[in-house]
């Protein structure tokens, strides 16, 4: 009964690895082909069902030309996500704190319809902002520009951060807060000294929520730039055509994911940590 | 006290941001859905409801916002299942867990629209791996992407492949911050693992099983780039969720003022949809708590 | 310097949590703050450590208004029932903070630090973090970081509640020393316990229900417990009540046991009154002769640490006996209990002390 209970546990846990791992497996075996690998018909094995070579990867290096180039767009995603994401973070862990300790009054609006506020743009549809945007970004000349899809993704991002950061305060007693302000700190050197020295496990998380969405989205990196400004999804998406090389779309997909992945099985022991806030009991 | 003013410069540096980004294109938005903007006419003339009346009649539209719904609640509540699933066999004692547990989460962490394109390349019907390994079991050939029926189901195995680690992230912390005398006491009364599930974790995870299922769906209601990539809609619009009509109406037609009064009966329906849906997740799982 | 508190009342969202609370405390005071669970001790000492703000009436500190002075500004230290540190610093630097805010040169704030861990016995554990420490070194980290700046006002909030019995019993112990050459604060310490404010001694503020019943020294309420609910509040178990009355020249308890008037009864008029009787007064042997007899029926007994409280039925009327040591007593069982009417408490119609006992039982000499 046991045996059989164990053996089902790790077949679930087998097969449903092997539907996670199966795109990037075969994304890697098709970017060591060549044409004549693909034409013949799904293969797998290298040396053994085609013959490997390095052309899907070594034109991803090559401006101009044959090549792709896909350097540049990489740098640009970079500078976008990680600036969006740390302007988020920054901007959004200030709300969250604040929210979550004082209480703020402007009329009939209270603190619970203000956390609505940030938490809900996430029901708005790219789509329905993307026409907007792309007026706003003209009008201020940002439209394809670095700078002009960071402000955009502030708005995406900072949501994200709020929401993990409100539910991390709540976790922290404020009677630390309090304890604190007696040994002499106003509020801000409070946030600084005291509660942002504690908050490591739940920036991680909500830095890693930030670098996801932002450095996934692709709506809006097609939607506002263009030639000068290229995101590394639009780059690769652009290979998307009906003559793909899918030798060399498939290592640019493996190229683009790496960091993300790489990055969750660095920070993983934040992630499944049952409570976020398991550093402060 | 002083307090009041420096709890301030905790609070608006990122309001102020977030209303400044938001507020325009959203104000926006409503203005030119009573436009006639277009590729010929661009400007912001002033039709009155033209542009709602039109929509009313547009079936496109009411059959994009059915199958986004099907579509939609289909693959949250198989990701649901599945997520719970996957959460269950990881809690507990199971060799590599740590590994496996980030295994579970990698495809979240992958651009959609990139997995989308190597998905493309899976379910291509006579050169991809799918229909190569179906053939190999001797299932026979699908026409995963060609027929209106398997482009529904590829978009949403894309989709679940993509979502299922989202909900297993946010269900296993859910279950890992359990309290552990409730399942002490289930033990000591000789309850399978079963009547444990069902007595013990399922309600205990009730609020948050709630609280996920609501942000998936809010995620799962944009759905647009997967189709963009896998089929753009096709077979004929057999997979045309509503973000993508309104971006076929907005942005290829180039019908602004139209395509704006879409996109805000769109967000309305979806505030109303997400908002009942809430309320009916709250009373189906609580009431399930009590009896 | 000394501590004002002006009329204040707090209420939150219009349920009252304090009612007009006066009183003064003088610097190098002990004062504790007895009360029940919610009987308003943590608003009280919110609103001195200016965390709360009152909703009227004013707090002066050495005649100064505090409600205008931010809680960063003020010199108070607070320690919470919940052990609260800093959990990124290590003990060392924990100690250290206040100090640290304060500006103080490294030379002195290092003598300090090492001062207060050696008189809170943490000063081995310095470079351990909070986190690795048991509740008790956590909360004596905590009294560390209160004590070593000096503050006018050092407030502690039930601040042995989370740990065992036998480490409150250490702590007492050692608060005694602590607080013995205490010249320039003023310290509140707040309990839900009786007997935790008798060992610290003192002053006293009874408090219940957001109201102040009596401010004094502590003995002193407790042997003149100005009213009954003070008597309540200040007894565990709580005081054994009594309607009786002062009938032809001698005390009617209950149905009908009737007691010769004791000294301190002299000067009571004829009529209705409570009469109250500690549990520590009644026991299961005679001490004098003046003692008197009741036979009683066992409703319950009760294990409480080292005693026994022995809840019994004598005539319609319930009265909980406190016994030395742990016995055990079958239910319904009937016993004979004692007490001397020269420990009996008079409280008139409207709940006010009209007679207190001269003697406290247990020695069974007066104690001054």
């Amino acid at each position: 009964m046991l045996g059989l209970y164990r053996f089902l546990k790790y077949s679930a846990i087998l097969l449903w690895s092997a539907f996670v791992a199966g795109p990037f497996l075969w994304a890697l075996t098709t970017s060591f082909k060549t044409s004549e690998g693909i034409v013949s018909g799904a293969t797998y094995i290298p040396w053994l069902q085609y013959k490997p070579s390095l052309d899907g990867w070594g034109v991803l290096f090559r401006r101009g030309g044959q090549g792709i180039d896909i350097v540049d767009p990489y740098l640009a995603s970079l500078t976008v996500t990680l600036s969006a994401s740390a302007i988020s973070l920054v901007l959004g862990t200030l709300a969250a704190y604040g929210l979550s300790r004082f209480s703020y009054k402007a009329g009939p609006i209270k603190n619970a319809d203000i956390t609505f506020f940030f938490i809900s743009q996430r029901i708005m549809p790219p789509i329905v902002l993307s026409i907007p945007f792309f007026l706003m970004l003209q009008a201020f000349g940002l439209l394809d520009t670095k700078l002009g899809l960071i402000i955009v993704y502030v708005a995406l991002l900072m949501p994200i951060a709020v929401w993990v950061m409100i539910d991390f305060f709540h976790n922290i007693p404020v009677e630390l807060d309090e304890t604190a302000m007696l040994d002499g700190c106003r509020p801000v050197e409070t946030f600084f000294r005291v509660i942002l020295p504690n908050c490591k496990p739940g920036l991680v998380v909500a830095g890693l929520f930030c670098l996801i969405f932002g450095w996934n989205d692709f709506f809006f990196a097609f939607m506002l730039t263009f030639t000068k400004t290229q995101l590394l999804p639009v780059a690769v998406v652009a290979l998307n055509s009906s003559v793909t090389p899918w030798w060399s779309l498939s290592a640019s997909a493996l190229v683009s994911v790496a960091p993300l992945v790489i990055l969750a099985f660095v920070v993983e022991k934040y992630l499944s940590r049952g409570n976020l806030a398991g550093a402060i009991k | 006290m002083l307090v009041s003013r420096q709890k301030l410069i905790f609070l608006l540096p990122g309001l102020l941001v977030l209303v400044a980004i938001i507020i325009f294109p959203l104000l926006f938005t409503i203005r030119v859905s009573f436009s006639s903007w277009d590729v010929m006419y661009p400007g912001l003339d002033w039709i009155g409801g033209k542009n709602y009346s039109r929509l009313f009649s547009d079936s496109r539209f009411w059959e994009s916002l059915q199958r986004l719904a099907g579509i939609a609640v289909g693959t949250v509540v198989i990701e649901y299942l599945l997520g719970f699933g996957l959460a269950l066999l990881v809690w507990k004692e199971v060799r590599y867990k740590r590994f496996f547990r980030v295994l579970f989460l990698v495809p979240m962490m992958t651009t959609p629209v990139i997995m989308s394109v190597i998905w493309r390349t899976i379910f291509h019907e006579s050169l991809g791996p799918l229909n190569n390994i179906l053939g190999f079991l001797g299932l026979g050939q699908v026409p995963w992407l060609s027929t209106a029926g398997m482009a529904v189901v590829s978009v949403m195995m894309v989709e679940i492949w993509q979502w299922t680690p989202f909900m297993f992230l946010l269900l296993l912390a859910g279950l890992l911050s359990l309290p552990k005398e409730p399942f002490q006491a289930a033990a000591i009364d000789g309850a399978g693992p079963f009547r444990t599930f069902f007595m013990v974790t399922f309600p205990l995870m009730a609020p948050i099983s709630i609280g996920t299922l609501i942000i998936r769906l809010i995620e799962a209601s944009k759905i647009m780039e997967t189709v963009y990539v896998l089929t753009s809609g096709g077979p004929g619009t057999a997979t045309e969720t509503s973000s993508y009509y309104i971006y076929i109406r907005g942005l290829r037609d180039f019908q602004i003022g139209y395509a704006a009064s879409l996109s805000v009966t769109y967000l309305v329906l979806m505030i109303l949809a997400l908002t009942i849906l809430a309320k009916f997740l709250v009373r189906a799982f609580i009431s399930k708590d009590k009896a | 310097m000394s501590l004002i508190i002006d009329n204040v009342s707090k209420s939150v969202d219009g349920e009252i949590h304090l009612q007009d609370i006066h009183l003064t405390m003088q610097k190098g005071s002990f004062n504790t703050l007895l009360g029940p669970t919610l009987s308003g001790k943590t608003s009280l000492l919110r609103l001195l450590a200016g965390l709360d703000k009152p909703t009227s009436g004013r707090i002066m500190m050495g005649g100064q208004d505090l409600s205008s002075i931010p809680v960063w500004k003020r010199n108070v230290s607070m320690v919470y029932q919940q052990f609260i540190n800093y959990p990124h610093l290590d003990i060392y630097e924990n100690i250290a903070f206040p100090l640290r805010r304060a500006g103080l040169a490294k030379a002195e704030i290092d003598r300090k630090v090492r001062a207060t861990a050696e008189t809170l016995r943490i000063d081995e554990l310095l470079r351990r973090s909070p986190g690795e420490l048991s509740g008790g070194q956590q909360q004596r980290t905590a009294l560390a970081r209160s004590l070593v700046k000096g503050a006018d006002l050092l407030l502690l909030d039930e601040p042995l509640i989370n740990l065992d019995y036998k480490l409150r019993e250490e702590f007492h112990d050692e608060f005694t020393n602590i607080f013995a050459d205490n010249r320039d604060t003023i310290i509140i310490y707040s309990s839900t316990d009786p007997l935790e404010s008798l060992l610290l001694g003192g002053d006293i503020l009874v408090l219940d229900e957001g109201r102040q019943l009596q401010h004094g020294p502590t003995h002193d309420v407790y042997r003149n417990p100005r009213m009954e609910a003070v008597a309540r509040v200040f007894n565990d178990p709580q005081m054994n009540m009594i309607n009786g009355r002062v009938e032809n020249g001698r005390i009617v308890l209950g149905q009908g046991l009737t007691l010769p008037r004791s000294t301190h009864m002299t000067d009571l008029r004829e009529g209705k009154y409570r009469f109250g009787l500690r549990a520590n007064a009644l026991g299961l042997s005679r001490a004098s002769a003046d003692d008197v007899e009741l036979e009683a029926r066992v409703e319950l007994g009760e294990i409480n640490g080292s005693e026994t409280f022995v809840h019994i039925h004598h005539n319609e009327v319930s009265w909980v006996v406190q016994e030395d040591g742990v016995h055990t007593h079958s239910l319904g069982q009937v016993i004979r209990v004692y007490f001397n009417p020269e420990y009996l408490f008079a409280f008139d119609e409207k709940g006010m002390l009209a007679a207190a006992p001269k003697y406290v039982p247990g020695s069974g000499t007066a104690e001054e």
